[in-house]
């Protein structure tokens, strides 16, 4: 459990964007790619996925379709859209950023200022 | 927003239980994928299942927060809220049908007065640029020229000058109607009494009216000789001629003259713009008349005049215009002296002599409303004080401030629109009973009724009201401490300072307002009720007219005419039933034609000196026959012959205004104007000879039931060859019911003449009835107002009061279980609600005294402030005051205050 961190606000839609990204997926699927790309470090409420990825399908950033899933059970697939692609490269420029400057804000030591 | 967004909106809207089963499907797939993953890791499935679920966490919180992430989920919950208020709504049904009761009248008599409202001055006139039309009066020293019944216009002659030297007009024209006898073909017989306007062909053009079919009668076709010109309605068109192209060139008969038609006109000419007599004009003939264009006819003023103004000119500027023609008119012409003219945009007299009476009514309606809005904000309140219980544990449980007031609102809505329907379906059946039963008297109602603007009015108005008292009591029940109501365990809710002010606002304004509306309404009714039972002066009952016109075709003069109308008289008399019959020109209420007069003793050289009376020509039987009693003298007898010496007899108020200090008896006076004014004797209709007062006769009403009789003189028509016209009245006094004869009268008249048509029969009872039909009109309205707003008060004051009495019922036990009678704690709670009542009726009669000037115009004999109505009035609302507070007392305290008590 120690290394493991809860979600900023708003970065669970940015993740699903990404696991997205690599491929169609299944909401479950959605959950494991985030465990997989974080290297287990992230904690996601599995519940929490869905509103969230209805949200994206309203947005227009993704599209689903009803599909099977490696063991033959019928599910439903994300894939982004065209749109969700730009959102995603948007919000991923935007959280380096983000991440860039909070970093060096961290670093600085007493002697920079 | 955008497509997807509207697309998953459509389908959660439109296939709701489709997507329903989707999001149970995804997220059962879900569980069972995590299940398949837990069952390789070693568990059994049953097991799997039961940690899948568990790590998936609250499964309905999911879904719900899905479908409104699917929805974007307003609509979803409005629905939902929607759902929830019907019911609610629907298991309170005395609440609901209280509440939807009262907006239903308030809003209803409000939506009823704004529809008449809306189509008499709102609704603009279905003529092009109607802002530029108007219509021209004549004045004769500041006042108004009477035309046939209402105010006239200028003499054609003045308004051929105006219309030539005037910068502000586009086109001046006069326009008239008369009653002809009118058949459509020679072989289908007799003919029919109608009303034809007289119109030249610029009348059309002036409103902006295109003929369907055929031309506008010429300007050659206005002189008189080459006017056997005719332009039909559109109605006639349809139905006496099946709509056939052919109609054009065929011949119809007016007066027994053949007139060929040369246009079909569209109905697009209101009713209430035509002068004079009720009834639709469907038929038109070119304005032309053997006199009326000669200069001696420049003072024969009342037809009806219309113009329209150039662009960008006002009514004052027009006015000014105008008025400076008539002053060099006046200056040329001694005839014209003190005559001007007054202008009136034509929209403006469409609700003519409406106006002041629909203001009075917006008024009442107003009140009404104001009723209505405080029972409903103390119906919202007292119920959401017992709802406060239900409120603060939802809002323990978790709902949000925002979702509650929502709910609330959700239900004051639902409340107005059922509101809005009923009201306006109460509107409607309020309009169209009005519209069927005023119609003849009032033709500007024809047009009432119920369009998108009053839908919307009433719409609005609905919504306004419950929201504003929906909202604050929404608010107040919502911002309660949560805590403190649950302790208190519901013992009837809050009996705050705040909603007892509210109640005894509501009795002080609900009484104030219902003691103001029943004295209008008493006040008026009483009104009415003198102006029906007042004599005309004459015996009325056993009375019946009726109108006939000998055309000049068949009865070219004098003789002819006299000498039918005295076979048509004795022919009815000697009908068995009749005991007697005249054939006249004048009956009350109404003479209709005032005539200037040269008193030889009293020599004038200002027009505004001239004698005046009230003129009318009738045979031998006139006063026998109508019941008038004679003074002094003698009365007419048949040895007064055609060509013996003119005899005439006057009214008591002719004798007093003009021979005060002397005997009237065998003077002589000249009908006519005076010499100054240069109308050569006998050359026109205006001059009438001299003749020699016989009789002495009382008074009777000769200009409508509300002015007191005008000075009158009567004349012998077979002695007054220039006004012998063929328009004849006859007045038959029976021994049966009048009704009974009518036939037989008309049988006697087509005896002598079958192509004379015989119209406007009626009895004297109904002729008041129809002069005062405006008066009924309002009296009706404002007494079923005044009956609606006190039924509204009532249920106010009973809810008031049945609050107070909950709220202190616990108090009351006590104090009957410690001995108070039940008739201590009864006068406990009227006491106060009796003060209370009292004060509100207080207020009323202040507020009456003090508007009594809005009502005084419509009174009739009776003061704006008549005690006797004042005291009654009072003594009334004030005994159904005691019962509505006392019946919820009786009924809480029938209780037995120990049961009471251990209830709690």
């Amino acid at each position: 459990m120690g290394n493991e961190a809860e979600l900023l606000p708003g970065t669970l839609d940015l993740l699903i964007l990404k696991a997205v990204s690599l491929g169609p997926l299944h909401g479950y699927g959605v959950l494991l790619r985030i465990e997989q790309i974080s290297g287990r470090a992230l904690l996601i409420e599995q519940g929490a996925l869905y509103p969230a990825l209805f949200r994206l399908v309203r947005q227009g950033l993704l599209k689903a379709s009803w599909g099977k899933s490696d063991n033959n059970r019928r599910a439903k697939f994300y894939e982004l859209t065209s749109k969700g692609r730009k959102r995603l490269r948007a919000e991923t420029d935007g959280w380096n950023r983000l991440v860039a400057a909070i970093a060096s804000a961290l670093a600085a030591r007493p002697q920079e200022i | 927003m955008n497509l997807a967004y509207f697309r998953s909106l459509a389908a959660r809207f439109f296939y709701r239980s489709q997507t329903e089963n989707e999001l149970e499907e995804e997220l059962r797939a879900h569980i069972q994928l995590r299940a398949d993953d837990l069952e390789r890791s070693g568990l059994g499935r049953m097991e799997a299942e039961r940690q899948a679920r568990i790590e998936f966490g609250g499964h309905e919180r999911f879904k719900e927060e899905s479908r409104e992430a699917i929805a974007g989920n307003f609509i979803d919950m409005f629905i939902r809220d929607v759902r929830f208020g019907t019911r609610i709504l629907l298991k309170n049904p005395g609440f609901t049908l209280v509440a939807v009761a009262t907006l239903a009248l308030g809003t209803g008599a409000n939506t009823a007065v704004f529809s008449a409202f809306n189509s008499l001055v709102l609704r603009p006139l279905p003529f092009p640029s109607p802002d530029q039309l108007v219509r021209i009066y004549s004045t004769k020293n500041g006042a108004f020229i009477q035309g046939t019944g209402n105010p006239g216009g200028p003499s054609p002659l003045d308004i051929r000058d105006f219309a030539q030297s005037n910068h502000t007009f586009q086109n001046i024209v006069p326009y008239d109607t008369w009653r002809k006898n009118v058949s459509f073909s020679a072989a289908e017989g007799a003919p029919e009494q109608m009303r034809v306007g007289l119109v030249p062909g610029a009348y059309f053009e002036v409103l902006g009216v295109r003929p369907i079919m055929g031309r506008l009668f010429t300007e050659e076709e206005n002189q008189f000789g080459h006017h056997y010109v005719a332009a039909i309605d559109v109605r006639i068109w349809k139905e006496r001629y099946a709509g056939s192209n052919g109609v054009l060139g065929q011949k119809i008969f007016i007066n027994d003259e053949p007139y060929t038609i040369v246009a079909v006109m569209p109905q697009a000419i209101p009713e209430w713009m035509e002068p004079g007599r009720p009834g639709p004009v469907e038929l038109w003939t070119p304005f032309a008349s053997a006199t009326d264009w000669s200069e001696s006819a420049r003072g024969a003023r009342g037809d009806a005049a219309l113009g329209r103004l150039k662009t960008g000119v006002s009514l004052a500027q027009a006015e000014a215009d105008l008025s400076t023609i008539a002053a060099g008119l006046a200056a040329t012409h001694p005839i014209d002296q003190g005559i001007g003219v007054a202008l009136m945009k034509l929209v403006d007299t469409r609700v003519g002599t409406l106006r002041p009476m629909l203001f009075l009514l917006s008024g009442a309606v107003t009140l009404i409303l104001l009723i209505a809005c405080l029972n409903l904000a103390n119906l919202l309140l007292a119920r959401n004080a017992t709802r406060e219980r239900e409120l603060a544990m939802r809002a323990a449980l978790g709902a949000a401030r925002s979702c509650l007031i929502r709910q609330l609102l959700i239900e004051a809505a639902l409340i107005s629109i059922f509101g809005a329907a009923f009201g306006l379906g109460l509107a409607q059946i309020v309009v169209s009973t009005f519209r069927t039963i005023y119609m003849n008297d009032l033709p500007q109602l024809v047009s009432i009724d119920l369009d998108w603007r009053v839908v919307i009015f009433s719409l609005l108005l609905c919504l306004a009201t419950t929201f504003f008292f929906g909202l604050f009591p929404a608010l107040k029940a919502t911002r309660q401490d949560l805590v403190d109501v649950l302790k208190k365990g519901g013992h009837g809710g809050s009996s705050s300072y705040s909603s007892r002010r509210l109640g005894d606002v509501l009795v002080v304004t609900e009484m104030a307002i219902s003691l103001m509306l029943i004295l209008m309404a008493s006040l008026l009714i009483q009104s009415i009720a003198r102006l029906e039972r007042q004599s005309l002066g004459i015996r009325e009952e056993h009375l019946v007219k009726g109108h006939f016109y000998m055309p000049p075709v068949r009865y070219p003069d004098s003789a002819a005419i006299t000498r039918f109308c005295d076979e048509l008289a004795r022919r009815v008399r000697s009908l068995p039933g009749v005991s007697d019959a005249t054939i006249t020109t004048l009956y009350p209420p109404v003479n209709g034609w005032t005539q200037m007069l040269d008193l030889s003793d009293r020599p004038v050289s200002r027009i505004e000196d001239v004698a005046s009376a009230e003129f009318g020509v009738s045979d031998a039987h006139l006063l026998k026959t109508l019941g008038i009693s004679l003074l002094r003298g003698r009365d007419f007898s048949e040895s007064d012959a055609a060509d013996g010496q003119p005899v005439a007899l006057i009214n008591r108020a002719f004798g007093e205004k003009y021979f005060p200090n002397s005997d009237p008896i065998g003077r002589q006076i000249h009908i006519g104007p005076p010499g100054f004014l240069q109308i050569a004797p006998g050359a026109t209709t205006m001059d009438n000879g001299d003749v020699t007062i016989i009789g002495v006769v009382a008074d009777f009403r000769n200009r409508g039931l509300v002015i007191p009789p005008q000075p009158q003189i009567i004349g012998l028509y077979r002695q007054h060859p220039i006004v012998n016209y063929g328009f004849k009245d006859f007045v038959v006094r029976t021994a049966v019911d009048p009704r009974t004869l009518s036939h037989q009268i008309t049988e006697q008249l087509h005896a002598l003449d079958p192509d004379i048509p015989l119209a406007e029969v009626q009895t004297f009872d109904e002729i008041v009835q129809r002069q005062i039909g405006d008066r009924h009109f309002i009296t009706v309205l404002l007494s079923s107002f005044a009956v609606t707003g006190l039924v509204l008060a009532l249920v106010g004051v009973y809810g008031v009061v049945s609050n107070v009495v909950s709220q202190r019922k616990r108090e009351l036990a006590i104090r009957m279980a410690l001995g108070a009678t039940r008739g201590n704690a009864f006068s406990l709670v009227l006491r106060r609600a009796m003060l209370t009542a009292a004060s509100g009726m207080v207020l009323g009669v202040i507020g009456a005294w003090g508007g009594q000037r809005l009502i005084r115009g419509f009174l009739f004999h009776i003061s704006a402030v008549d005690p006797t109505t004042f005291i009654g009035a009072c003594i009334f609302l004030l005994a159904v005051a005691v019962a509505a507070c006392a019946l919820p007392a009786v009924r809480a305290l029938r209780v037995d205050p120990a049961r009471l008590l251990r209830q709690e």
